[in-house]
């Protein structure tokens, strides 16, 4: 029984050219992040500081979220608070509707996405411009994001020349990154002169000075709100850090474990209201609170959507973000699936080898593939145990516990060498699916041992 | 939307249970024997530049030797000669599009990433990522190791925004392959003074 991710995964790996492309490219990210992170020798220390500052933060959220909903209002912002998706989307609305607004333009925000909010504004009729570029390439496609960093990552420049061609009316057949760029940068200046108002999603919110911080290497997000008279932002409860000196460790992880790069181009801090203009926060909890509640995974609440746990992944790196059912692929992407809806996204906990790659690199320290595992423990709770599975548990529980009968299988296994192909490696054999068989020894290792034939190995 | 205030912080409450300590943040960050010279290296690093100020040169002549084609120049800096216009007597954003060069004040410098902060300091911040190139004065007094040191020193102004910039702006939306100057400047040079 194969479980969606399994099956997406198996169209996605038919492009075997496209398939080692994407693997190598996100190692490289990963490779680039090491680069980064061994440059600097309090990165462990960094790490640990990031931990504890958010769990300290989250589970002080109460006082914290407050005290940053007073500071920015001190500065003249407005803050609105929004339950779940739904109000989230109708106070942007209300929002534009206020300012008779038809375009808006957007920096990339993970958060709606979350609240499916521009099909939702798309149809009351408003213009959803997305500025990011890769977010505006797949904007044009109409795909969701294949990636949270790099939405468009899965997407080959050809595809980008043809769809540019199409819509910015760029040169046949030329798909040159910079060349493509910089029809990009011609068609968004445009976007960004004649917006209505602009958007951000927020990369922290500090409680202390009611700061909304965000780092875009593009620019975007400044442009988008430099020229519009109003700026919306659209902010997740969990994304408080106390104040600047907190600030200051995050800012030496994000980008470091996200890009490999030793900061953002930009790093911009939202106060206030630019001189005549208005600034809206939205703080959304949209089941964050619930979680604040679960032992077991508190600590998705620390993410920063890096990413790292993603280029790093095995799976993630040869099947995909599309191979996952929920918007957020990779490591962080199952367990806040699992959290969101798990009858319908168990399906992803399925995309993890346990090698615990992901755990290692995450700078807030999320223990990402101990939750995956205790996801997998709780399936047969859900009943999405994987039946096959259950049968083999079930099986290898009666063999390793019958002793006299294990040791007769064990016999027989090296009939399996010369067994004829067909009745090994056919569709009963999940197993044997893309792996081959190793050759089963003549005789165990019990036997051997009996035998005094296991030698003990001289290291000289 | 008040209902949902009080049910969104009513539900933290609820749903918190154990809490954790705020760490003690003493952490000493990465230190450079000589500051200036990393700083320079990680600004070319990041796709941009610094250079240094020799004693008695003219800021204005190293900016035209680097941008000798720009026309449209904007700066409200006192000693800015090269400059064509005021930005702060443009009232319209917009009205700074087409900005070939911007040259600005920046307060704080950072070595390990190349960062310059920049509390808003002209009447419209547009001007420092709408502006094709950008030059960005620096006393090289003011650079510090890492962005702990930074976040010490750092102010804000009545404005109420600040934004550390690390070279030009880019992208490596297309395949990963870096392209510099998506929608900011295309290039950044810091002059240390």
């Amino acid at each position: 029984m194969s479980t969606k991710h399994a099956e997406a995964a198996e169209r996605f790996i038919e492009n075997k050219e496209q398939e080692s492309w994407h693997n190598e490219t996100l190692w490289l990210v990963r490779v680039k992040r090491d680069n980064m992170a061994m440059a600097v020798p309090e990165w462990e220390e960094l790490r640990e500081l990031a931990n504890k500052i958010k769990m300290h933060t989250i589970t002080h959220l109460h006082k914290y979220i407050q005290q940053f909903a007073e500071n920015a209002e001190a500065n003249g912002v407005i803050v609105h608070w929004a339950k779940d998706a739904k109000e989230h989307n109708e106070i942007v609305y209300d929002i534009l509707k206020k300012h008779n607004t038809k375009k808006l333009v957007k920096s990339k925000s993970m958060l709606t996405e979350e609240c499916h909010m521009n099909p939702y504004l798309i149809e009351k009729g408003i213009d959803v411009v997305e500025s990011d570029l890769g977010e505006r390439i797949i904007q044009f496609m109409g795909v969701p994001p294949s990636h949270i960093v790099m939405p468009a990552i899965h997407i080959k420049r050809e595809a980008v020349g043809k769809l540019f061609e199409e819509v910015l009316h760029t040169e046949k057949g030329n798909s040159d990154p910079t060349y493509l760029t910089r029809a990009a940068r011609a068609h968004l200046r445009n976007e960004f002169l004649t917006a209505d108002v602009g958007m951000t999603g927020a990369n922290f919110g500090v409680a202390e000075t009611g700061d909304v911080v965000v780092c875009t290497n593009e620019g975007n997000a400044d442009m988008g709100t430099s020229i519009p008279k109003v700026h919306i932002v659209s902010m997740g409860i969990e994304k408080l850090v106390p104040n600047h000196k907190s600030l200051s460790v995050y800012t030496r992880l994000l980008a470091r474990s996200a890009t490999g790069q030793p900061v953002t181009s930009y790093t911009s801090h939202f106060r206030k209201p630019r001189e005549g203009c208005e600034m809206h926060i939205v703080l959304v909890d949209n089941g964050r609170s619930e979680i604040l509640s679960n032992p077991e995974h508190i600590q998705t609440l620390k993410c920063i959507r890096c990413a790292a746990c993603m280029n790093t992944c095995p799976v993630y790196r040869r099947s995909g973000g599309y191979s996952y059912t929920y918007f957020i692929p990779g490591p962080i992407g199952i367990n806040l699936g699992m959290l969101k809806f798990p009858e319908r996204y168990y399906d992803n906990v399925s995309a993890c080898s346990l090698c615990y790659s992901c755990n290692n690199v995450c700078p807030v320290k999320i223990d990402l593939a101990d939750q995956i595992y205790r996801w997998r423990q709780n399936l047969d709770s859900l009943g999405k145990a994987d039946k096959m599975k259950k049968l083999m548990s079930g099986g290898m529980k009666f063999l390793f516990t019958h002793p006299s009968i294990y040791y007769n299988t064990l016999k027989m296994a090296p009939a399996a060498n010369i067994m004829p192909r067909f009745m090994i490696y056919n569709g009963l054999n999940e197993w044997g699916k893309g792996r081959e068989l190793p050759r089963f020894s003549g005789e165990s290792f019990t036997q051997m041992w009996k035998k005094g034939k296991v030698q003990r190995k001289n290291n000289k | 939307m008040d209902n949902s205030k009080r049910d969104i912080l009513e539900n933290i409450k609820r749903h918190t249970s154990v809490q954790y300590d705020m760490p003690e943040i003493d952490i000493e960050g990465i230190q450079y024997p000589d500051k200036i010279s990393q700083f320079i290296l990680i600004s070319k690093a990041v796709g941009g530049d610094a250079v240094e100020l020799d004693p008695g040169q003219d800021v204005n002549e190293i900016i035209r030797a680097l941008y000798p084609e720009a026309k449209r120049i904007a700066s409200n800096l006192p000693d800015i000669s090269v400059a064509t216009f005021n930005p702060d007597d443009v009232s319209d954003p917009g009205g700074l599009n087409g900005t070939d060069l911007a040259i600005i004040q920046g307060e704080v410098g950072v070595a390990e990433n190349g960062c310059v902060w920049i509390p808003q300091n002209v009447k419209q911040k547009v001007l420092y990522f709408i502006t094709e190139y950008l030059v960005i004065i620096l006393d090289k007094n003011n650079i510090v190791n890492n962005m702990h040191e930074a976040y010490e020193k750092i102010s804000f102004n009545d404005k109420g925004f600040g934004v550390f910039i690390s070279g030009p702006s880019k992208t490596a939306d297309i395949e990963q392959a870096l392209v510099v100057g998506a929608h900011g400047a295309k290039g950044v040079t810091v002059i240390l003074k």
